[in-house]
């Protein structure tokens, strides 16, 4: 399978000059296409640190990430916005529409950021809208969407921009417990069926259960990886 | 709601802007009206070495003629003489220097307005002899009353002294307070007999119809005339001429400072909203959408609400200077004497002032995208991680 994300060795250090905080500690994360991971641990443990490291909102202070083979912590920052624009999708824990737009808007803007054109457009939204479950809800306002639907709007316009990956950040931090489900239902589906690559952070073990590769941070550090046990397994195999 | 703030705000400020010209361009106008109209006509015609010590020997060489000549010249709408000269006039108790002119009544109260200007008292008496007519501001000086006597001395056409004695027939009051304290009106066959000048006069005081003659019928006149000083309202009252020019700037001025007024307004709101929208261009810098863009997005905002609110200041700006245009702004409340004092009228006619407009425009906008610059800037400094943690 191919490689999306591969960090090697990555630190990053807030307050170097009085009390550092490793806030990501000599971390090496490998993700390949397709996988359905989920980033747990407590709070402060860096899980925020490390999402923003590798969608390059941030560069880390020691180590290289590699996105589809482009090491994006040498780019410029300029490089960088557009990298993101057409490589990441990404998906916040609140505050993820604009709210003067519509819900067809929030998702149509990143694609005329890309420059994509109306056509083509209105047959993505078409379709993105299909499969978050909200063709109704097309020309409404954030505001008239419930916390569930936002973060679904949000997920169909990470997708818009045809990333190689999506980072979501406690996407259900702010939903009930059946928004939630709802909203990994869509994930999971979209997964499965279109072999969306999707790396999120939770605090929530009905989350965290439906994930099919967990990694587990505390203090920057990874102290357990689900893949590199199941990895351990295939090795375990191949020898029997 | 805050978009309202700076609609609003972009429309006083083109309102007020707007208003202080009408003012400024009322104020103007009415003062070179009453110039024209109540004190100095359009041209004045004089011996050329007249004006120099106001010797009245040097009366206008075939006036008679030459005043019939100009009156029926096409666009002049009359042309009145003057004889004139500087003396004294002394009551029982005091003197004052004045310059004594000598008028055809009727004339005269239709080149300057004299008659209409009499607060007290009547117009010249045609079957009375030596009658004076003196300012309001003349009269409290020298504590006179109508019917009061008074001495009026100067020098004749052949350097004697010679005195007449006057009653006063009239007080007159006109919005040019200076001028109503040096100016006595008396009737020229009086005054003529008294300078031993007999038919003769020293000014030719001329209206036309259309104010836009003027240099057109000066040239004419400096042709026809060339031994005669001839000269418009602007050489007979450079001060006016140099009010009506600083004004124009004084006006700029002011329009600047209510525009460093309303940057103030603009850039604290649109810092407000950047401030309030942290999380939103955060949102929008994480996605990846570039600064550029982003300022230019910020930018249109500001350009588009600009010219949301600039129709409804001009709107509101034309429709109450017409307004007052036609009924007249009352201004007496900064105070009669002030404004009598530099020869304004009370009641102001503001006039639109069109002619400016374009520049008052471009003013108000580049304000407006000037002082959201710094807003837009600060919200490019933003780091989308920074706002997002917020
Ligand atoms: N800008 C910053 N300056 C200083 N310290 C910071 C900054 N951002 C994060 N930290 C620290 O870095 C550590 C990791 O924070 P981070 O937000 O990545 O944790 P997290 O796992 O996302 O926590 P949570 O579950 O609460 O969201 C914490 O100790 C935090 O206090
Ligand atoms: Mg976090």
């Amino acid at each position: 399978m191919d490689t999306v994300i591969d960090a090697h060795n990555i630190s990053k250090v807030y307050n170097p000059e009085t009390i550092p905080v490793y806030a990501v500690n000599n971390v090496h994360l490998h993700l390949k296409k397709g996988e359905f991971t989920a980033l747990v641990g407590p709070s402060g443990s860096g899980k925020t640190t490390l999402l923003n490291l590798i969608g390059g909102l941030d560069k880390p202070d020691e180590g290289n990430i590699l996105i589809n083979g482009i090491d994006i912590t040498k780019l410029s920052a300029n490089d960088l916005i557009d990298f993101r624009l057409h490589n990441i999708g990404f998906v916040f824990q609140s505050f993820n529409l604009i709210p003067v737009l519509t819900a067809k808007e929030n998702v149509e803007f990143i694609m005329q950021l890309q420059r994509i054109n109306k056509k083509q457009r209105d047959e993505r939204i078409k379709q993105l809208f299909k499969e978050i479950d909200l063709e109704d809800k097309l020309n409404e306002r954030p505001s008239k969407l419930s916390g569930g639907q936002q973060q679904r709007v949000a997920v169909a316009r990470a997708l818009a921009s045809k990333p190689k990956f999506i980072l979501a950040d406690e996407p259900t931090a702010n939903l009930d417990s059946k928004s939630a489900s709802n909203l990994l239902d869509i994930m999971d589906k979209l997964n499965r069926e279109e072999n969306i690559t999707f790396l999120f952070s939770t605090h929530d073990q009905r989350v965290i259960d439906r994930a099919r590769r967990v990694i587990t941070l505390v203090d920057g550090r990874i102290v357990s990886d689900t893949a590199e046990v199941s990895t351990k397994h295939e090795d375990a195999d191949m020898k029997h | 709601m805050r978009s309202m703030v700076i609609i609003l705000s972009i429309a006083v400020g083109l309102f007020a802007g707007i208003a202080v010209l009408a003012l400024y361009k009322g104020m103007m106008k009415s003062r070179v009206r009453t110039l024209i109209y109540a004190e100095a006509g359009h041209l004045q015609i004089h011996d050329s070495n007249f004006k120099k010590d106001y010797d009245p020997r040097y009366v206008i060489i075939n006036g008679s003629k030459i005043i019939k000549e100009i009156a029926s010249a096409p666009g002049v709408l009359l042309a009145a003489p003057r004889s004139i000269t500087q003396g004294m006039l002394a009551t029982t108790t005091g003197s004052a220097g004045v310059q004594i002119n000598g008028v055809i009544p009727e004339l005269e109260y239709a080149v300057s307005q004299l008659k209409r200007k009499i607060v007290e008292g009547a117009k010249f008496n045609s079957a009375k002899k030596n009658e004076v007519l003196i300012g309001k501001k003349l009269a409290d000086k020298m504590k006179l009353k109508l019917r009061s006597k008074l001495v009026l001395t100067f020098t004749d056409s052949s350097g004697t002294i010679v005195s007449g004695a006057f009653r006063v027939a009239g007080i007159f009051q006109s919005d040019n307070a200076p001028l109503d304290e040096k100016n006595v009106y008396v009737d020229i066959k009086d005054l003529n007999a008294l300078l031993s000048i007999s038919y003769a006069f020293h000014e030719i005081v001329i209206l036309l119809d259309r104010d836009e003659d003027v240099s057109s019928i000066q040239d004419n006149l400096r042709r026809r005339y060339p031994g005669l000083l001839i000269e418009s309202w602007r050489e007979i009252s450079p001060e006016t001429d140099l009010l009506v020019k600083t004004t124009n700037q004084y006006s700029y001025i002011i329009m600047i400072i209510i525009m460093i007024a309303l940057a103030f307004g603009i850039i604290n709101t649109m810092l407000m909203a950047i401030i309030e929208r942290t999380r939103e261009i955060g949102m929008m810098l994480a996605l990846g959408i570039n600064r550029l863009r982003l300022f230019t997005l910020i930018l249109l905002e500001t350009i588009f609400l600009t010219l949301a609110g600039t129709p409804i200041g001009i709107l509101a700006a034309w429709l109450i200077i017409n307004y007052y245009n036609k009924k007249g702004l009352n201004l007496s409340g900064l105070g009669e004497e002030m404004m009598s004092s530099f020869g304004f009228g009370m009641i102001i006619y503001p006039e639109f002032p069109i002619d400016k407009l374009a520049g008052v425009l471009i003013i108000v906008i580049a304000t407006a995208i000037i002082s959201c610059l710094f807003p837009a800037l600060r919200a490019l400094m933003l780091q989308p991680v920074v706002a997002l943690r917020r």
